[in-house]
């Protein structure tokens, strides 16, 4: 009888997940299509979406989404059957930097432009241009606003992110080449938390008990491993200069109230959107660079109140300028730019 | 339910001799784990004697409450001789429901809390309900449940973290009693609310019987489907607390929030002496269990060891310590 019951339920199950792939198939015009698929739907690829959605509907694109959770194997057959599906353009959000090289050259042998954009993928010829976040760059900035706030000495200690990962990777060099110009800032402990807040506050909460009142500011790899730092500060009653990246909403009214001396910006409307206007130019048949490089802009208390309106408190404003957006910023070059 | 033998299931148990054997032995592996412990935060304090602050001892407890929680309910499930994979995504899902309520509506933080602590609740109530009267295997039963909650958390948050929570969230965990934050309160709560039940009433020690031998149980008239489901739901309602507590400390949510949780739980009950075949571990077991991965992770952070050094020593305790588990129950059977 058990058993009976759970083939019902096994059947509702199915039927349910069949309703719901129909919702996501569309019509075919003559439209252009663009396929996309991306690692995961984080917050920086949720924002994205609403950039990249922006700037299709003012453009009458019509976009295929796909979210490979973060399995390289789903991603490759994702971008396999947009292959078969015949579209006009692929943008990929790779899983994992220099993979999918069979399936790039299967887009290229049928004809299909391939952008990576945020990470790069392997085989630079069979990527028809990319959009990448200049993280080696963030990192430098990051590192420079902490040098600027310690008067150029101190002990500082850093939170990275996980250890192998591409961004934690270009960060850490950035990092790095700004302490090579700072022979009296000492770096007490460095070490990865993963990206989260908190597994960070217990990392930072350790530092503590082992350095206490020697450590003079804390540089995150991110905003989120920043706020768990200035969460560990607050419990032990210490207040030094924290530094993040990304400028996720919490970041931002970090910096806006003084917990962050600042961040750098990788807003996931711009830098996505971007990838997409690059696509659409490839398409029709515009000139366009093979590398476009996201700088994020850096967010100090001076201007951190336009940059809370972009991402948080006036958004959808920001998404209607977006596509206006896009024209100035690709015709200068700088696609990290916010103002019009 | 006196006459259901708390050891029952071990071989050679029904000779007095050996019984009093194993609980010696028992007993010795307790005070043994109880030992290492000491013995580890002994050589912290030696070379970094920053380690024994008043301070530190602090940052270790706040740092274990979330994840003793975790364990305690582990614990109770592991004796029944199951295992629950999904406290991990319980943690991010009940996160994530209160703090989709307490986004909206900061002055909702009790059904915020309640919520949090109701949603792992019924999780942990469905996986006991099919392991229980459908039987399938915890295994399995708690593996789906991961994903199923795991997706829910994310289906909450449209697959983004939940941000700009009202500070007041952040008091929940933040405030200090005793001289210690609340959490730290919580757990201990819990470890003295479930060592009480489980060594003093007669629902621990039906778990137990569960545990070591099923049928016998049942044969004794123990409820046994009842005491399977009520575990679950019990893992699950920590579980849920836990999520509370860590979306409380760092006021956010993020739907990965304790991702792989479960492992270190488990970790923590199999390092603390219990047996995965059931019948056979103490919550005081689980506790010096979780302390010994807590100082470890926290001494090794003072004397600024890297990540993946810490990773490599706690799977070699592990192994160690069921490794000694073993030699020592071979001996008192043999």
């Amino acid at each position: 009888m058990s058993r009976k019951w759970l083939a019902g339920v096994v059947v509702v199950a199915l039927v349910l997940a069949m309703g719901l792939a129909g919702c996501a198939g569309g019509d075919t015009g003559d439209k252009v299509r663009v396929g996309v698929t991306v690692y995961n739907m984080s917050s920086f690829i949720t924002q994205g979406r609403e950039g990249m959605e922006a700037f299709a509907e003012a453009n009458d694109i019509e976009l295929l989404w796909n979210s490979a959770n973060n399995d390289v194997a789903t991603q490759a057959s994702q971008v396999e059957s947009l292959i078969n599906q015949g579209v006009d353009a692929i943008i990929i959000v790779p899983v994992q930097a220099d993979s999918l090289q069979p399936q790039l050259q299967a887009a290229s042998d049928a004809g299909i432009p391939v952008l990576a954009v945020n990470t790069t993928l392997s085989n630079e010829e069979l990527i028809t241009a990319a959009v990448l976040p200049d993280d080696v760059k963030a990192g430098e900035q990051e590192m420079q606003m902490m040098a600027d706030a310690l008067g150029g000495e101190g002990k500082i200690v850093i939170l990275q992110g996980p250890l192998g990962s591409s961004p934690e990777l270009d960060r850490t060099e950035g990092i790095n080449n700004v302490l090579a110009n700072y022979p009296n800032i000492e770096v007490l402990a460095m070490d990865t938390a993963n990206w989260a807040r908190e597994e960070a506050v217990n990392k930072v909460k350790n530092w503590i008990s082992s350095f206490g009142d020697d450590i003079d500011g804390i540089v995150a790899e991110n905003d989120d491993m920043g706020l768990g730092a200035v969460q560990a500060l607050k419990e032990a009653g210490m207040s030094v200069p924290v530094v993040g990246i990304d400028g996720i909403e919490d970041g931002l009214r970090a910096v806006e109230s003084g917990d962050f001396i600042g961040s750098n910006l990788q807003h996931g409307r711009v830098e996505l959107a971007a990838g997409l206007a690059v696509a659409l130019k490839v398409i029709n048949g515009e000139e366009y660079e093979k590398n476009y490089w996201y700088l994020m802009p850096e967010i100090t208390p001076d201007n951190v109140d336009q940059f809370i309106k972009n991402v948080v408190t006036e958004k959808d404003a920001f998404l209607e300028t977006l596509p206006e957006l896009m024209a100035k910023n690709l015709a200068s070059g700088d696609i990290s730019n916010e103002e019009l | 339910m006196a006459e259901v033998p708390v050891k029952a299931g071990e071989p050679g148990g029904k000779k007095l001799l050996q019984f009093d054997k194993q609980r010696m032995t028992n007993l010795l592996l307790r005070n043994l784990m109880a030992l290492v412990v000491i013995a580890v935060a002994v050589y912290f304090t030696i070379v970094r004697p920053q380690f024994a602050t008043t301070a530190n001892m602090r940052t270790i407890l706040i740092a274990a409450a979330p994840f003793a929680l975790i364990a305690l309910g582990q614990t109770l499930v592991i004796l029944t001789g199951g295992i629950d994979l999904s406290v991990g995504s319980i943690v991010a899902l009940s996160a994530m429901t209160s703090a989709a309520i307490i986004v909206d509506h900061p002055e909702r933080m009790v059904l915020g809390v309640i919520a949090g602590v109701v949603v792992g609740l019924l999780a942990g109530l469905v996986s006991g309900v099919v392991v229980a009267y459908i039987n399938v295997a915890p295994f399995v039963a708690t593996l789906g449940m991961l994903s199923v909650a795991s997706g829910l958390a994310y289906a909450i948050g449209r697959g983004a973290p939940i941000n700009g929570l009202p500070v007041e969230w952040g008091l929940i965990a933040n405030t200090r009693f005793l001289g210690v934050q609340v959490p730290v309160l919580v757990m201990i709560a819990g470890f003295i609310v479930l060592g009480v039940i489980m060594t003093r009433t007669s629902f621990g020690m039906r778990i137990y019987a569960v545990g070591g031998n099923r049928t016998a149980a049942e044969v004794a008239g123990v409820n046994v489907r009842g005491i399977l489901t009520s575990v679950y739901a019990i893992s699950g309602a920590l579980a849920g607390m836990s999520g509370v507590i860590l979306s409380s400390r760092v006021i956010s949510a993020a739907p990965y929030l304790g991702k792989g949780y479960e492992l270190g739980a488990i970790a923590a009950v199999v390092i603390g002496g219990a047996s995965l075949t059931g019948g056979r571990g103490t919550v005081w077991g689980t506790m010096l269990g979780l302390f010994l991965i807590q100082t470890l992770n926290n001494g090794l952070d003072i004397l600024v060891v890297p990540a993946y050094w810490q990773t490599v020593i706690s799977g070699i305790l592990i192994v160690s310590a069921v490794a000694v588990d073993m030699v020592a129950a071979k001996r008192s059977s043999g």
